[in-house]
């Protein structure tokens, strides 16, 4: 039976809509979903591909019992780290940190060295600005964010950019470009901004670079790499990078919801003595883990996030599965 | 070719149905007497501007896919490859829907055997997002309002739920960048006569479809439905035939009057320099059907290390592979993250293929593919 679901893209933080082919009870493909408003039916190809993480997903196993041996291992555990991330849905941030605080344990949340900021600029206003600063390759690493300044450039704004590569998609329509730093960029820039600006982006360099973007006179949009980052930093304090360094010296245990902290981290994790993860499918950090518990895909699972322009999307299962919910492995954890 | 009128003896279909609910009548004929398996039609999902593909099994679903959607730019000729190969089904097509299933069928991805095709005139389609920004804009109606939609005499009307209706002049709108997708604006094909019944409301009365029957599974098709008894007949008076010729006249022309102002606009199109590579464009098109086999993916193509990718190494292969067989359906344009206009330049090239060949893709009768090779198939 051929079925089209709705759901919404875990690529990153822009929100896009994404349908999902379902036949004879299986994901087979997506499907472009034209009505929704954030992408209009279009998607990037970590979004097509976004699927792949339920096609890859582990196989069934006793998950009972690598719960047990994980409550077990903590039962005499110090020192617990636990690590979450905008991967997670609201819902399952919040039972993390319940679950984190009420054991004492400490958090990890990374989102991309960035911070949360109250107000940010919407898609709109990205399309209907003047002058539209890009912090990062926009165009090739979010590109629906990219075709709103694709779209601002056609409305007649004036488009600057920092990318570190000296060649970049986002390069070819900006009327000017820089590659030194992004504080060097702002530094460069700053005077051109005004209330008319936009900045819009997705890297930083260092710190003291989130401290000059906080003295501008403009509206800002920070875009994470995963899609609810914006909605745990409503949640949750992110650490630096370097803050995140100093926790996991300090960690002997560490338990990570659904993120691949060993690729986005160079780190050496063999310092840690036990880590459990609670992944859907393989990565780096399932590799590096003592246990792994497969958990639900987010094809699997009803839930929201908020996408980078601080909009709550709420999406529901596309496909049923016993595997547990990050919720489930938490009450199970609870005892 | 003949021509009926016909309209459904089903009342709840015949009130539900845009021109006498004859569609769904005759896809509900074929699911009651068990000739196809299931039916692939266009349902609204969570609005009016959101039309899907979906199939239906069992001909009590039907009514959710009766009426006609605008703002649903669908394609479904890659879903019945892809994921309907070996079951007996009956669609509702619109022109570049057929004539990518008829691309298809030559390409042996489509069985001509397993497949009823009911075809719907069409007058273009409007992308759901811009439509309801559309309706915002030039409308004194709230997008949300809107129960339903068409295009008709020229205008896009629209209805709202207390029945009132609101009409702005289709050139109006297409002046300020809005109304049908540019592909539509373009496209030369208005009634799918490679379908085995074409089917629309261009001539006919109040309360009945004007359908013309293509070809014999056609004529069993009205036979089959009007002995069932869901379906009430007669045929139309010349005036009737005439007004439809006419209507299909009008609009061609129009549409070879935007070509004649759109296609020598590609000689200015820089807009490749936005190309980021996701291959959306193909990965979307019906003809393209290659998939790992693609030569793109090959070592001798494959240019990761470039983005945007040179136009002639990534462009140039889709375009020396399959423009001669464009169906225009504009599903590229749709899917790419970068607005590139990427079927205005396959279309203009199958336009020069037909200059030279006479070839129309997905229209023209021919029982290979344009520059059919049986190395080809080995790939």
């Amino acid at each position: 039976m051929l079925e089209i679901k709705h759901t919404l893209c875990p690529s990153c933080s822009v929100g896009c809509g994404i349908n999902v082919v379902l036949n004879d009870g299986e994901i087979v493909g997506t499907f472009p979903y034209k009505r929704h408003p954030v992408n209009a039916g279009k998607n990037c190809l970590n979004g097509r591909n976004s699927i792949d993480c339920y096609k890859n997903k582990f196989e069934d196993v006793d998950v009972d019992s690598l719960i047990g041996d994980v409550s077990k291992a903590l039962n005499s555990a110090s020192d617990v780290t636990v690590i979450c991330s905008g991967n997670n849905t609201i819902e399952e941030i919040e039972a993390i940190k319940e679950f984190a605080d009420s054991k004492g344990y400490k958090i990890g949340f990374y989102a991309d060295n960035l911070k949360n900021y109250e107000e940010v600029a919407s898609y709109e206003d990205i399309e209907n600005a003047e002058k539209v600063f890009v912090i990062g390759d926009l165009l090739y690493e979010n590109p629906l964010i990219g075709r709103r300044i694709v779209h601002a450039k056609q409305n007649g704004a004036k488009i600057f950019a920092f990318v570190n590569s000296e060649a970049s998609v986002t390069f070819n329509i900006a009327d000017e470009c820089f590659n030194d730093s992004v504080g060097e960029f702002l530094d460069a820039v700053g005077n051109n901004i005004d209330e008319s600006s936009v900045l819009v982006f997705n890297q930083i360099d260092a710190a003291e670079d989130l401290d000059k973007i906080d003295a501008l006179n403009c509206k800002v949009l920070p875009v994470f790499s995963k899609s609810n980052s914006k909605g745990a930093l409503g949640i949750l304090e992110p650490k630096s990078k370097e803050e995140m360094f100093e926790l996991l010296d300090n960690t002997d245990v560490l338990l990570v919801f659904n993120d691949d902290i060993a690729d986005e981290l160079e780190f050496d994790f063999s310092k840690i003595s036990k880590i459990f993860s609670f992944a859907p499918c393989a990565d780096e950090t399932t590799e590096i883990s003592e246990i792994v518990v497969p958990i639900k895909t987010w094809l699997e699972k009803d839930g929201s996030f908020v996408n980078a322009m601080g909009e709550t999307q709420n999406f529901n299962a596309a496909i049923e599965s016993d595997a547990l919910s990050v919720i489930e492995v938490i009450e199970k954890l609870n005892g | 070719m003949s021509y009926v009128l016909a309209k459904s003896q089903n009342d709840d279909i015949h009130k539900a149905g845009e021109c006498g609910g004859a569609v769904t009548s005759i896809l509900k004929y074929l699911l009651d007497e068990g000739i196809v398996d299931g039916v692939l039609a266009i349902s609204p999902c969570d609005d009016v501007y959101d039309g899907v593909p979906t199939f239906v099994t069992n001909s009590e679903d039907l009514m959710k896919t009766a009426g006609s959607y605008h703002c649903a730019p669908t394609m479904i000729g890659d879903l019945v490859q892809k994921y309907l190969f070996d079951k007996k089904v009956a669609v509702t097509a619109k022109p570049c829907d057929m004539r990518a299933i008829e691309e298809l069928i030559i390409r042996h991805k489509i069985d001509k055997d397993n497949i009823y095709v009911i075809g719907l005139n069409c007058g273009g389609t409007v992308p759901p997002v811009a439509g309801r920004k559309m309706i915002d804009l030039f409308y004194e109606a709230n997008p949300d309002d809107v129960v339903s939609e068409e295009i008709d005499k020229g205008q896009f009307i629209i209805e709202l739920a207390d029945g009132s209706e609101e009409a702005v002049k289709i050139h109006d709108l297409e002046k300020e960048g809005y109304g049908r997708r540019t592909n539509c604006q373009r496209c030369d094909v208005k009634i799918p006569r490679k379908a085995n019944i074409a089917c629309g409301n261009w001539g006919a009365e109040d309360g009945w479809t004007f359908i013309e029957i293509n070809d014999e599974k056609g004529q069993e098709l009205i036979d089959g439905a009007k002995k069932a008894g869901i379906l009430e007949t007669k045929s139309p008076a010349d005036p009737a035939i005439e007004g439809r010729k006419k209507v299909e006249g009008i609009m061609i022309k129009m549409a070879k009057k935007i070509q004649d102002k759109m296609y020598p606009t590609v000689n200015e199109i820089d807009d490749w320099n936005r190309c980021i590579s996701c291959y959306a464009c193909r990965d979307v098109c019906p003809i393209c059907w290659c998939y790992e086999n693609c030569e793109l993916n090959k070592s001798f193509f494959k240019d990761e290390q470039n983005i945007p990718p040179s136009p002639i190494a990534f462009q140039g292969v889709r375009l020396s592979h399959m423009s001669f067989s464009c169906v225009d359906c504009g599903q590229c344009d749709d899917v790419c993250p970068m607005d590139i206009p990427v079927s205005l330049i396959f279309d203009k090239l199958q336009k020069k293929y037909f200059d030279r060949t006479g070839y129309v893709a997905g229209v023209s009768d021919g029982t290979k593919p344009p520059l059919y090779s049986p190395e080809k198939t080995e790939l």
